[in-house]
């Protein structure tokens, strides 16, 4: 049992030794030989998102956006939950569709589009020369294919084109393919042509991939993107793809994407500069992370609304009553309540319910501030109060629900309650896991909730349509996730959604601003603050960034497709020395 | 032999009863993993969609609650874990991701268990041996503060110090995720460098509680008669304390050691999550959040059965060590 202390420090030497001659510690961000200066060929005419200048590739990027999981390594982009790793890195849209530029189209694995007159057919060109990273060229069949898996298998359909939209048909003649709708489809276009992604027939028919294209984990994706993909679960690496049909892109060689499992060693990285694209929420951003460097900057603009929403069905008494909802629109300071409760990272919200600037031709600002709601007024806060039966003496007790862990929701809704004390009412904010918060919201469980819409689309008739739309409504106790949580039901409204689809671009905005008329009188919902893509990034080694004088596309870095034009912009400073 | 199949029968029958708790209990929280997927797909499909989704990885939510149950039953016995309907990890083999998990949660909390107990019981013994000395007076008072602070707060503490006030140590991860993993200096040397703060802090709040027990049946021990035997006899004091004494004191502490053993698969959820170390802690805690009901029964399962098989190999070990239980039965 005896062992003298030499041999045990003998042991522990030879085991330094041998791990040291064993292998060298290899880094993500090593460079690889070559990189420096390989060049763009300058002929291509088929730059896609207008940037005119060529640049030689190079370099290595790294993403730091908070997952809370380590990678999955699965780039299946059926499956709904992840494909976030795989659209605009490896498989890419017909068409890409920019929320932030008026729904501006730049054609990608189509080269163009014809619609049909009553809209209800679309006939796509598919680009020609486009090849598979593995070197097949992708044609028509395969984007017809693409289409057709979807009707195959019903729950790979993600945007329910066949089940919803009205498709019908999907042919492939030549290097064209027709898409065949029920009615009218120009709404849809967003989805089928923005959001779906293209992936190659000679793959996805056999084997596996033919039998559950569902749940296929495809470890090894084969795509058209710009990049192809080495997965590990702490780091996926991007390598830029030889085949890919733009030529001399993607300027930047090596995107790496480390899985971060919480939002503070996130930020770090970018604060640190180790990480260049961040998409995530910085506390404190101007002494945490812009005053570390010059380089770093942030650009978050806003696509959603974040909203007070009461329940409007019957059985809520107070705030069910007009008088009660103007008085919470009237009292609410939405400057303030941006300025402190979000660290003035999100902007405050418009009462006609349009996310500005983005969507700026839209707002009816005229009818907003006719209305009084352009500037908190507590005198006019007090008589709608009065109107409902309450005041200072008779106060008003209300609860918020609001999720648990969302600081800057906690933030705001203190800023509100202090606001509305002084008219009277009396505010409550309760917490929620995020399940009990959902079902409750769902199933219109609470009398205020604080909530932020999940999605939108390309103009503001998307989300509107979620709040508003009795179709996406339910009776209280049954589930209403579709977005109409306030139980908002008006036939003129949906009167008016429903003909925007069919209408021409200058009704289609005419159509918005009588909605937001609705809006304003009814106050079904009081936005509070507009919800952003949180957006970081530095320009010391990199250029080519989406800012708010070329909002080319949505800036974070889960957007997709927006990433990929993000992606076939961003160039490696040093490499063009 | 019959007492053996008492303990074996007892095994099973408390082995089933945990199964039926782990089915029921996830079963009984609010939420559904439609809400967590829904989050995941930032709200860009319509939930029938997302239903449909679930059902082809093999989601039934409308079926019979107790042919579910059945189900469960046959699939845990023959071992097929399913895959995961939570979140961001939606179709991952369940195995896949627990084999991935488990390694960091071997390493990290099992060392540091073993490392607890024997620096413990050496404390303890010598705490003991030397009464009242420095190392008594001292020692086991720290320990008692120490064992009574909650994982979360030590550990809040440490990262506070160490990561953040001074950014000596990575407060986050299981290693430098800028590293290709691989059997490098650099590689192993990040993997213990972002281990020590979760070591630390689950060494000071569990040491404590094996200095106690330790010193306290060495001060029993030493009061016997064969104690006095050895010194009488002139044997040296290392001999007599380690031989002698502690030899003995340490039986009972032997078994508390079988049961934490059991115990390190489940002990670290909150040092996990604290630490974003990605081991089965973590794992659960993100099934719970997720609604992930595959995730969390097969995690259920493999802490069960953990425990229970502790306690029964630590029941073998008993009726090996001590004849006086085989006489009983």
């Amino acid at each position: 049992m005896r062992r003298s202390k030499s041999s045990l420090l003998a042991v522990a030497v030879s085991i330094g030794l041998a791990a040291s001659a064993c292998s060298s510690t290899k880094h993500t961000t090593d460079k690889s030989g070559g990189t420096g200066g390989t060049s763009a060929s300058s002929a291509g005419g088929s730059s896609s998102t207008g940037t005119a200048k060529a640049y030689k590739q190079g370099g290595t990027l790294t993403i730091s956006n908070e997952q809370g999981q380590t990678w999955p390594c699965a780039f299946n982009p059926f499956n709904a939950s992840n494909n976030v790793e795989a659209n605009g890195f490896i498989y890419e849209p017909l068409v890409y569709v920019n929320t932030l530029q008026n729904a501006k189209e730049t054609p990608m694995l189509a080269s163009g589009y014809q619609w049909n007159a009553d809209k209800t057919q679309i006939t796509f060109t598919v680009r020609d020369g486009v090849k598979w990273s593995d070197g097949q060229p992708l044609t028509a069949d395969d984007v017809a294919f693409t289409f057709n898996l979807m009707k195959q298998t019903p729950s790979t359909d993600l945007y329910t084109l066949w089940s919803g939209a009205g498709l019908t048909d999907v042919k492939a003649t030549g290097n064209q393919v027709t898409l065949t709708f029920k009615q009218n489809a120009q709404v849809y276009f967003y989805q089928f042509a923005n959001l779906v992604t293209i992936v190659p027939k000679h793959i996805w028919s056999t084997g596996d991939a033919a039998a559950h294209p569902d749940t296929w984990p495809n470890e090894h994706p084969v795509g058209s993107g710009p990049y192809t993909v080495n997965c590990s679960p702490n780091n996926m690496d991007y390598k830029a793809n030889p085949n890919y049909w733009q030529p001399g892109k993607p300027y930047v060689t090596t995107v790496e994407y480390p899985a971060y499992l919480d939002n503070q060693p996130a930020n770090q990285d970018l604060a640190s500069g180790k990480a260049q694209w961040g998409s995530q929420f910085i506390t404190g951003i101007k002494p945490f992370y812009l005053n570390k460097s010059q380089d770093n900057h942030t650009w978050s603009p806003p696509v959603l609304n974040v909203a007070l929403v009461p329940n409007l069905d019957p059985s809520h008494k107070a705030t069910s009553q007009l008088g009660v909802r103007q008085a919470l629109a009237y009292a609410i300071d939405k400057a303030k309540v941006s300025a402190i409760g979000e660290d003035g990272q999100q902007p405050p919200a418009n009462q006609s319910g349009i996310v500005t600037p983005t969507f700026e031709k839209y707002n009816d600002a005229a009818a907003v501030s006719a209305a009084g709601y352009d500037k908190p007024d507590l005198d006019k806060a007090k008589a709608a109060l009065a109107s409902a039966g309450y005041s200072p003496a008779n106060p008003l007790n209300l609860t918020v629900i609001a999720v648990q862990g969302y600081t800057d929701w906690d933030a705001s809704i203190a800023v509100i309650k202090d606001e509305l004390k002084g008219i009277g009412i009396n505010l409550t904010a309760s917490s929620l896991t995020m399940q009990t918060y959902d079902d409750k919201l769902y199933k219109g469980d609470y009398d205020l909730a604080y909530v932020g819409q999940p999605a939108g689309g390309p103009t503001p008739y998307y989300e509107l349509r979620e709040w508003l739309h009795s179709a996406n409504t339910a009776p209280i106790g049954q589930s209403a996730s579709a977005g109409n949580f306030e139980r908002y039901q008006n036939k003129d409204v949906d009167k008016l959604l429903d003909s925007y689809a069919t209408a021409s671009d200058t009704d289609q905005v005419s159509i918005i601003k009588q909605i937001e008329g609705y809006l304003i009188k009814d106050v079904p919902i009081i936005p509070v603050t507009e919800s952003v893509d949180w957006f970081q990034y530095n320009t010391k080694d990199f250029g080519g960034w989406p800012t708010q004088d070329n909002p080319y596309a949505q800036p974070a870095a889960f957007n997709f497709p927006d990433n990929e034009q993000v992606l076939l912009n961003l160039y490696y400073k040093p490499a063009q020395q | 032999m019959r007492y053996l199949l008492r303990r074996v029968g007892f095994f099973l029958l408390t082995l089933w009863a945990a199964l039926t708790l782990n089915f029921f209990l996830p079963h009984f929280m609010p939420g559904s993993p439609i809400n967590s997927l829904r989050a995941a797909t930032r709200g860009r499909v319509p939930d029938a969609e997302l239903e449909k989704i679930l059902a082809s990885y093999g989601f039934k939510p409308n079926a019979n609650i107790f042919s579910q149950y059945l189900d469960y039953l046959g699939k845990m016995l023959t071992g097929d874990f399913g895959v995961s309907t939570g979140g961001s990890s939606l179709g991952q083999p369940v195995s896949k991701l627990i084999g991935q998990s488990l390694p960091w949660t071997l390493g990290l909390v099992g060392v540091t268990t073993v490392l607890a107990f024997i620096l413990g019981s050496l404390v303890g013994t010598v705490a003991a041996w030397r009464r009242g000395g420095v190392v008594d007076s001292v020692l086991p008072s720290v320990f008692v503060v120490t064992s009574a602070l909650p994982y979360f707060v030590v550990g809040l503490f440490l990262i506070l110090f160490f990561a953040i006030d001074n950014t000596w140590l990575p407060s986050s991860f299981n290693y430098d995720n800028t590293i290709v993993p691989g059997f490098s200096p650099g590689f192993i040397g990040s993997v213990m460098q972002h281990a020590v703060l979760p070591a630390a802090t689950l060494l000071i709040t569990s040491i404590g509680g094996w200095v106690l027990t330790m010193r306290n049946n060495m001060i029993t021990t030493l009061a016997e008669d064969y104690i006095r035997m050895g010194r009488a006899k002139g044997l040296s004091d290392r001999r007599v304390m380690y031989n002698y004494a502690a030899r003995n004191a340490f039986l009972p502490n032997l078994s508390g050691f079988a049961m934490s053993i059991g115990f390190v698969l489940t002990g670290a959820i909150l040092v996990e999550r604290i630490f974003n170390y990605p081991g089965l802690g973590y794992q659960l805690y993100n099934a719970v959040n997720s609604i992930d009901y595959p995730m969390m029964q097969a995690l259920f399962l493999l802490f069960t059965v953990a425990v229970l098989g502790a306690i029964l190999v630590c029941d073998l070990l008993t009726v090996w060590l001590d004849p006086r239980t085989r006489a009983e039965g």
